[in-house]
């Protein structure tokens, strides 16, 4: 008996091509591929076939390198859409309230050794506020000193 | 085994790729024999392989959108096949039963089965049916990937280079596979031609 070198296991593997199914299992084969077909798109949820709807319609109208890059197209239209706010957008006031130092300006130029009253003259005057006042107004104007000083105060009598 | 004609398939691609769904009956048609041929001779066993060709042929309409046509339909189809039954051995582990019956006896008339049995050999000294059997069971207990490369080479017939495209792999590795899988083979059946009873 000879050995089994490469070409006696070549034929018997050859055999096994002969190994096949029943023949009806062919022309079954398709209307199963068919049945199961229908059967996963009833399964599938709804925007996943409009997805695939889009997709193919894309395809169709021969737009396959926008489709392709899908990213890189939503990204130039994204930046698109900001340069264009950026550019077409008209500046609008602050809206941050704008408080007005008291402080007067001070000549640059000023130093130790300049006038007093180039400073002082640049400071505003007071503003006189009556309400503030203490005297009444229905009272005449007194322009003589009251002989007793002003106190609250019990004088001390002996 | 013979290729199919590429410019028919191309036809029948882009046709299906054109929304004619009738096309794409027409390969699963022409290809569901050769397929199975691969698949079970992968698997072992018919049911897996009948889910697995349904599965193969689902995601071949799906993607047939993306297919560009850089290799021919015929490759295409073949790796979508191989590589799905892989993952799918990979998953099932040694998990499985042997399906694989016996030669079946309406073939045995067959002429390409008489002339390849009519020789004197090892295969007519031995009972056919139990060296078919040993033969499912060597095949079995070799790799996924080897038996892949066997499967393809020895019984579909497929010559080194188009296998080396269906697997991605270069033209050397799938000679390399197929000698280690040819040694392991024959080691375990000359276990069975010393041993017959065992």
């Amino acid at each position: 008996m000879d050995e089994f070198d490469d070409k006696e296991i070549g034929r018997l593997l050859r055999l096994k091509k002969f190994e096949q199914p029943p023949p009806d299992y062919f022309e079954n084969f398709l209307h199963e591929f068919h049945r199961r077909q229908r059967d996963e798109l009833l399964r599938q949820p709804l925007w996943k076939i409009a997805i695939e709807r889009a997709q193919d319609f894309m395809l169709r109208l021969n737009v396959g390198r926008l489709a392709s890059y899908p990213v890189a197209a939503t990204a130039v239209l994204v930046c698109a859409a900001v340069l264009s706010l950026k550019i077409y957008q008209t500046p609008q006031a602050p809206s941050v309230a704008q408080i007005q130092s008291t402080v007067p300006a001070v000549q640059s130029d000023w130093n130790l050794a300049s006038q007093v009253s180039g400073v002082m003259v640049a400071q505003p005057r007071p503003v006189f506020n009556a309400n503030l006042s203490t005297h009444r107004k229905t009272a005449p104007p007194r322009y003589v000193l009251d002989s007793m000083p002003v106190s609250y105060e019990s004088t001390l009598r002996f | 085994m013979d290729q199919p004609r590429t410019d028919e398939d191309q036809e029948l691609v882009a046709r299906t790729q054109d929304g004619d769904a009738g096309a794409f009956d027409q390969l699963v048609v022409k290809y569901t024999p050769r397929l199975y041929g691969l698949v079970y001779n992968m698997t072992a066993n018919h049911e897996d392989t009948n889910d697995l060709l349904q599965d193969i042929f689902a995601k071949a309409y799906k993607s047939i959108r993306g297919f560009r046509g850089k290799s021919s339909f015929y490759t295409w189809i073949h790796s979508i096949a191989v590589n799905m039954t892989l993952n799918f051995l990979k998953k099932r582990g040694r998990r499985f039963h042997l399906s694989l019956d016996d030669v079946d006896a309406s073939i045995q008339n067959d002429k390409e089965f008489l002339e390849l049995t009519a020789t004197s050999s090892p295969v007519r000294e031995a009972d056919l049916s139990e060296l078919q059997r040993r033969l499912n069971e060597a095949m079995m207990k070799l790799s996924d990937e080897h038996r892949a490369v066997v499967t393809m080479f020895h019984i579909q017939g497929m010559p080194h280079a188009e296998i080396s495209k269906i697997l991605n792999v270069s033209e050397g590795t799938v000679r390399s596979r197929l000698f280690y899988a040819n040694r392991q083979l024959q080691n375990y059946l000359e276990e069975f031609r010393k041993n017959p009873v065992s």
